[in-house]
């Protein structure tokens, strides 16, 4: 073993786009802490950290402070803010079990997609190349496109929850802003495109990662 | 979830299905308790904890090579080496968590505040309150070992980094 001293831990901890993920953090507890008396503030805190979210990427590659501690606390931030968010949308409106259901969705989506990834030993889970599926070539071959249909599917749950009123149907409240102006309803038909297509994506995502758990242990079989 | 206790699953997508439901099921009770109690935010908080110290750890176990997070053998915390050490005292604390949970649950009456809901539990009776110090003793420990754990797989991620460099 070579003598030569190794920086300490902390030196990772102070990274920058690390320190920018801690910030994203705090401005979520605050923001979900705050969130039923200050539904705007919430939504301005909430986009602030989306944001941070693009940025923190941008600004590891550009320090070269890329780490793998900082890209695992981006994903559970990403994954924690989402469910929170599911969380309170369950709350306001009653149909709670579909919100659950997307909860499920993201959870199980992305964690079979990234014990999959270790297992078959990719860099990284959207860097899939070999699918056959249509979708899955345009979602993860085209950054912009997944880029929309993620953003859309978080701008769709924080208008929901704008929007929301005492415990309403959520089918009513969507149909009463569409209503209201042939604007609205393109937009909410652009978030909604957006979003379906991430949650189907989650869906095969979900299947191939399962198969791909499979196919492991029957190659380890057959290799033994 | 039981099962996982003595039941080794034969299979890779067996253990990443249990895993998945242990963590969806655990979340989703906690979001219904999370719609009976307020403050809501507690919960919210325990279900963050929750999926922040599994999602970390089952990382940084594949990025060292265990085979399973519940092999921890290096860890000087004493409360791990408890914890991990010995599965009666972890199936215990887990049994305690969610039996706290679904009590809590059941307890529930229109939107209560749960300290109140649980100080009047405990008053009924001397067995009640035993009872509920014993699945919060439970419950106390687990997610304090989730908290050790999420630092514990983080300087993990961080050290696989330095060594990477340092072996370059």
């Amino acid at each position: 073993m070579t003598s030569k001293s190794r920086p300490s831990t902390i030196s990772v901890y102070l990274y920058i786009p690390n320190i920018i993920g801690y910030i994203r953090v705090l401005l979520n507890c605050y923001a979900f802490a705050i969130c039923f008396t200050n539904k705007e503030l919430f939504s301005v805190l909430y986009f602030i950290s989306f944001v941070c979210d693009a940025l923190d990427g941008w600004f590891a590659r550009k320090f070269n402070q890329v780490s793998t501690f900082g890209a695992v606390l981006d994903m559970v931030t990403d994954r924690i803010s989402t469910a929170c968010l599911l969380v309170i949308l369950s709350q306001v409106y009653r149909l709670s079990f579909v919100f659950l259901s997307l909860l499920a969705l993201d959870i199980a989506s992305h964690w079979l997609q990234m014990y999959s990834t270790f297992l078959v030993g990719k860099s990284n889970h959207k860097d899939v190349k070999d699918s056959t599926s249509w979708l899955f070539k345009l979602y993860y071959g085209n950054r912009m496109f997944m880029g929309y249909c993620c953003v859309a599917c978080e701008v769709l749950y924080i208008t929901l929850f704008l929007l929301a009123k005492d415990s309403e149907k959520m089918m009513d409240v969507l149909l009463g802003t569409a209503k209201q102006s042939i604007v609205y309803s393109a937009l909410l038909a652009v978030l909604l495109f957006g979003w379906a297509t991430k949650q189907l994506v989650n869906v095969i995502q979900m299947k191939t990662a399962a198969d791909l758990c499979v196919l492991y242990d029957i190659n380890k079989k057959h290799n033994a | 979830m039981f099962l996982t206790f003595y039941v080794h699953p034969v299979s890779t997508f067996g253990a990443v299905l249990d895993m998945v439901t242990d963590r969806i099921s655990t979340a989703c009770l906690l979001v219904i308790l999370s719609q009976v109690y307020r403050p809501s935010f507690v919960f919210l908080s325990l279900l963050a904890l929750d999926i922040g110290s599994h999602w970390f750890q089952m990382y940084s176990t594949f990025l060292v090579g265990k085979s399973n997070h519940k092999d921890v053998k290096d860890s000087t915390s004493w409360l791990f080496r408890l914890y991990y050490g010995n599965r009666m005292f972890m199936g215990y604390c887990c049994v305690a968590c969610e039996l706290l949970y679904i009590i809590l649950f059941l307890l529930a009456k229109e939107s209560e505040k749960m300290t109140d809901v649980l100080m009047d539990a405990a008053k009924q009776s001397i067995i009640y309150s035993a009872l509920l110090a014993f699945l919060l003793f439970g419950w106390a420990t687990k997610q304090l070992v989730n908290v050790i754990q999420m630092k514990t797989a983080a300087d993990l991620c961080v050290l696989y980094d330095l060594n990477k460099k340092h072996n370059k």
